[in-house]
């Protein structure tokens, strides 16, 4: 029935017949149109409308043909269905054998208007492929870019490297290395054609950098002919910034609409049918521009260019060697259509003078846009390179340096504790080094300790005698950087070896404990004692028995001293006293004998003792009372390996700090008696502890002959020195910290004392 | 105390431990000790097993460098000779003896001063000592304890001879702290011994009449 409607619609109304024709094809048209526009026109707006107007084009040729079928409906009156499809030749046949003039004229003219029909199809479609091939070249052009920007950015790259090998070359030797190619890139590509004319000597990869920049220039040069300029860079720089992962997903889609677009505008001059010449788009105009821009630059630099086309011939070879991967059959595909262009772009520019003209009067300040931009570009992403790899190069020194400056930090932090802030300035980039050695003991070195002021320390052995050392009276070494110090004044009273050393906070009593079971008590010569004065008795000032056997640990607090003995006692003492027994402190005797003694410094009258069954026992000094028993139960599974050789006490903190022969160090808190940290500190068991007078840093010393200091904050190793050899399975006895000084030092099994500074 | 677990033995004096067991352990054969004071450790093994065996102590093992052996020997005599300084320092007064002698013949100088000086006898004592640490110990003449320059080696004599002073000293006026610190110690019977055995000083100066014991060590020192 639609058929019947639409043959008396035919019939009855020839111009809405007519339409009605007109309206199929144009249907037909405009659904191609819009196919067109859907493939092509996507984004930019330029291509859209050269697509609209082909659309346009193709529609009044098919409205031409349209009028000549209605005028044959016209004609062919009595052929009852009027019909402007296929069918209607073969009715007539069908109907009237014979040939008839309007029949046959009927026929022509359908056979026509088909194939115009399909000529227009195929028009449509070759539009549609040429779009497609102008994407695909778009898209080549795009890789290729990259491929050069690569290159570039290898250079840059290679620049970089030259660069940092001169720096290390010049930091090394002092001198600029003998060959050093400058790469100035900016100055190079704003003045390239100049430059390549005059630089007949410029080294090989200079030569290579402008080859390349050459043919860079001549695609470009081909690029704007084509109408592939600014958007095809920005394409370019997009598809870059995207591969080097700068780049988000709005910018990335826009340069595909972008390059969807610049599609379209090649696909509508690629059709050149008729709507070539009435494109006022952007493409085509900058098309123009590029064109006339090129042909300006020419002529200004014929005689550069003359004497540069080798040298183009060159880098064209080049250029395509470089692009080999692309394959032969495309590159001669791309040179036709390439001439193509060209020659588009030749007739665009004998067709369109005014527009040519228009543009050339902003010709200048475009080209030096452009040229800026371009070089701008080129520039920032030089910079951009030259960021990133200074970037990564000075982070990576940054890195080091953050890492120097902590380290740096906490020994600054540690010298300027150590010394009350007069070393502080001196501090920076300090690393304990080993500058005394105290030689002097025929035997062990069992402790040392540190007088609180003056650079003194005193030295116990089991070579039965103590002795004073002055770190400022010090003889040079031979073949050495360390320097020796001899001895100021040799204390002997004990019959057996010296274990434990304490020192008054005056600084002018010390008491040794030894394996005879005595404490003796020392007045300390003046530190600048002739070493072979004559004898003065009232150095010892007195001896405080009441052990009964080795005293293995002393420890003072202002006037009282604490000791502690295999006998299994621990001894509170005042030396000045008529009586100088304060008290005595007996554990069970499953504690064993303790092993190791201090005060608990943040608590008055409190001391901390270590037994030999590794447990931790806090007495009231007054009560005699246990207050908190260090233990952790789970940690103490097994006791054997657990001996605490050394026990100390936080300064500041109610921490405790001990020693253990299981190669741990372990914090606990003094008022839960809880373990806070355990931590294996060294090879083997730790001997001897020692913390800074503003407990940020812990010493400790072990038989594995080393020495490591630690942050006390993050329970981090800051430095380890080996510090003394073995003798039997002992090596380090003591470490000790200067309590205003920047001193360390260790006393070893080997017979020597060390200090560092 | 000192063993460990099984067959290590780790020779420590742990904290806390008692007198008596202090370096009791088990005793090490020389060439088992990797230490480089293995020498000391030897010969501190042998003295504390038995100090009466001044034969055995003085026993050089085979292989063994005579200038380190003879280092380490003198070492520990001075090193056992703050012993004997301790016990005079409680009874020798510089009222007492004025002078270093022995016999009435002599009178030794303090060498420890720029210019020799006649120091009282407990000031020679403690002088001399002090010399010898220093001097044993100097990192000039005995940079390293495992070999012994030639040269150095020299030097061991002088020191014999001046420590030598102490004990003749301690026999000839304080023969009560002498003979109690001999019996302990052996060790003025040692040091005879050690410097006849390997020429370090000559005979006549050796003043002290050793005791005819159980070593027959006079006999030998005077064949």
């Amino acid at each position: 029935m639609g058929t019947n409607s639409g043959a008396t619609a035919g019939i009855n109304n020839k111009p809405v017949g007519g339409g009605a024709g007109a309206g199929v094809l144009g249907g037909v048209n405009s659904s191609i149109g819009g196919v067109l526009s859907n493939s092509l026109g996507g984004g930019g707006g330029g291509g859209s409308g050269g697509l609209s107007i082909s659309g346009l084009n193709a529609g009044g040729q098919n409205a031409n043909v349209g009028g000549l079928v209605t005028g044959m409906g016209n004609v062919g009156d009595d052929s009852n269905n009027g019909m402007a499809g296929g069918g209607g030749p073969n009715n007539q046949q069908a109907t009237t054998p014979q040939y008839t003039i309007p029949g046959i004229l009927h026929f022509i003219q359908h056979e026509w208007s088909r194939f115009e029909l399909e000529r227009s199809q195929w028009d449509v479609d070759r539009a549609e492929l040429q779009a497609r091939i102008a994407m695909l070249l778009g898209e080549r052009k795009c890789l290729e870019s990259l491929k050069s920007d690569l290159t570039r950015r290898i250079k840059m790259l290679e620049y970089a490297l030259r660069q940092e090998r001169a720096k290390f070359y010049r930091l090394k030797y002092g001198t600029d290395p003998p060959q050093l190619n400058e790469f100035k890139p900016s100055n190079e590509d704003a003045s390239l054609a100049g430059e390549v004319a005059t630089d007949s000597e410029v080294p090989y990869s200079s030569v290579s950098n402008t080859t390349w920049r050459q043919g860079r220039q001549m695609l470009r040069q081909y690029l704007a002919e084509i109408g592939y300029t600014d958007n095809i860079i920005d394409v370019r720089s997009n598809r870059v910034r995207s591969i080097l992962g700068l780049n988000n997903n709005a910018e990335h889609d826009g340069s595909g609409g972008g390059l969807g677009g610049l599609g379209g505008g090649t696909g509508g001059t690629g059709t050149g049918t008729g709507g070539e010449n009435l494109n006022p788009n952007i493409n085509g105009n900058e098309s123009n521009k590029r064109a006339s821009e090129t042909e300006g630059r020419h002529t200004p630099a014929k005689k550069v260019q003359q004497s540069i086309d080798e040298i183009i011939v060159d880098t064209e070879a080049a250029v395509m060697a470089n692009f080999e991967f692309l394959g032969p059959n495309e590159m001669s595909d791309d040179d036709e259509i390439s001439d193509d262009l060209e020659m588009v772009a030749t007739d665009n520019d004998d067709t369109d003078v005014k527009m040519a003209k228009r543009a050339k009067s902003g010709k200048d300040m475009l080209t030096e846009d452009l040229e800026a931009e371009v070089g701008e570009q080129l520039l920032n992403e030089m910079n951009l390179m030259n960021e990133e790899v200074d970037g990564s190069l000075g982070l990576g020194e940054l890195a080091q340096l953050t890492v120097n400056n902590e380290s740096d930090g906490a020994y600054d932090t540690n010298s300027k504790d150590g010394t009350g802030g007069s070393a502080g300035g001196a501090g920076y980039r300090k690393t304990w080094n080993a500058k005394y050695t105290l030689r002097s003991h025929f035997d062990g070195v069992r402790s040392l300790i540190f007088h609180p002021e003056e650079p003194v320390l005193i030295t116990a052995s089991e070579d039965h005698t103590l002795k004073l050392w002055n770190l400022q009276k010090t003889v040079q070494a031979k073949k050495s950087a360390s320097l020796d110090v001899e001895p100021l004044y040799t204390f002997r009273a004990h019959t057996g070896p010296v274990l434990c050393l304490g020192m008054s906070p005056s600084g002018e009593t010390c008491y040794s404990g030894g394996l005879d079971g005595n404490i003796e008590c020392w007045q300390l010569p003046s530190p600048n004692i002739d070493p072979y004065d004559c004898y003065e008795p009232n150095v010892h000032s007195g001896t405080l028995e009441g052990h009964t056997d080795a005293v293995w640990g002393l420890t003072t607090m202002q006037s009282n001293i604490v000791s502690c003995s295999a006998d299994g006692t621990v001894k509170l003492w005042s030396p000045f006293n008529k009586e100088p027994l304060l008290r005595t402190y007996s554990a069970s005797e499953a504690e064993g004998a303790p092993s190791s003694v201090d005060f608990v410094r943040n608590e008055v009258d409190h001391i901390v003792v270590a037994y030999n069954s590794a447990h931790c026992i806090v007495y009231d000094t007054e009560t005699g009372k246990q207050v908190v028993r260090l233990e952790a139960a789970q940690e103490m599974s097994g006791n054997t390996g657990k001996f605490i050789n050394k026990v100390v006490s936080h300064p500041t903190l109610p921490i405790t700090i001990t020693a253990h022969e299981d190669r741990h160090i372990r914090f606990w808190d003094n008022t839960s008696g809880t373990l806070i940290h355990s931590m294996v500190a060294h090879l083997e068991p730790v001997t001897s502890l020692a913390v800074d007078a503003h407990g940020l840093y812990l010493l400790s010393g072990s038989h594995d002959c080393s020495i490591r200091l630690w942050n006390l904050d993050n329970k981090t190793c800051v430095q380890e020195i080996t510090a003394h050899r073995k003798k039997f399975d002992e090596s380090i006895f003591d470490v000790a910290f200067h309590a205003t000084k920047p001193y360390i030092a260790s006393a070893g099994a080997d017979g020597l004392a060390k200090v560092f500074v | 105390m000192k063993m460990a677990d099984g067959s290590t033995i780790l020779r420590r004096n742990r904290p806390g431990t008692k007198a008596k067991d202090f370096c009791r352990w088990p005793d090490e054969p020389l060439e088992e000790m990797d230490s480089t004071l293995a020498v000391q450790q030897y010969i501190q093994q042998l003295i504390k097993r038995d100090p009466s065996n001044v034969e055995l102590i003085l026993t050089m093992p085979e292989a063994q460098d005579e200038g380190v052996w003879k280092y380490e020997h003198l070492r520990q005599f001075c090193m056992e000779l703050n012993g004997l300084a301790v016990r005079l320092q409680k009874e020798c007064s510089p009222a007492t003896c004025t002078q270093m002698t022995a016999t009435d013949q002599w009178i030794f100088l303090c060498a420890a001063h720029k210019t020799p000086k006649e120091c009282p006898a407990i000031d020679y004592t403690r002088h001399t000592l002090d010399g010898a640490a220093c001097l044993l110990n100097s990192n000039k003449y005995f940079p390293s304890r495992v070999s012994i320059k030639e040269s150095s080696v020299t030097k061991l004599g002088s020191v014999c001879r001046r420590v030598y002073r102490i004990f003749s000293h301690a026999y000839f006026h304080h023969r009560r702290i002498f003979d109690e610190f001999e019996a302990e110690t052996y060790l003025c019977h040692r040091f005879t011994h050690f410097v006849t055995k390997y020429n370090l000083m000559s005979k006549e100066n050796l003043i002290v009449p050793i005791n005819v014991g159980e070593n027959a060590a006079p006999g030998e020192s005077e064949a």
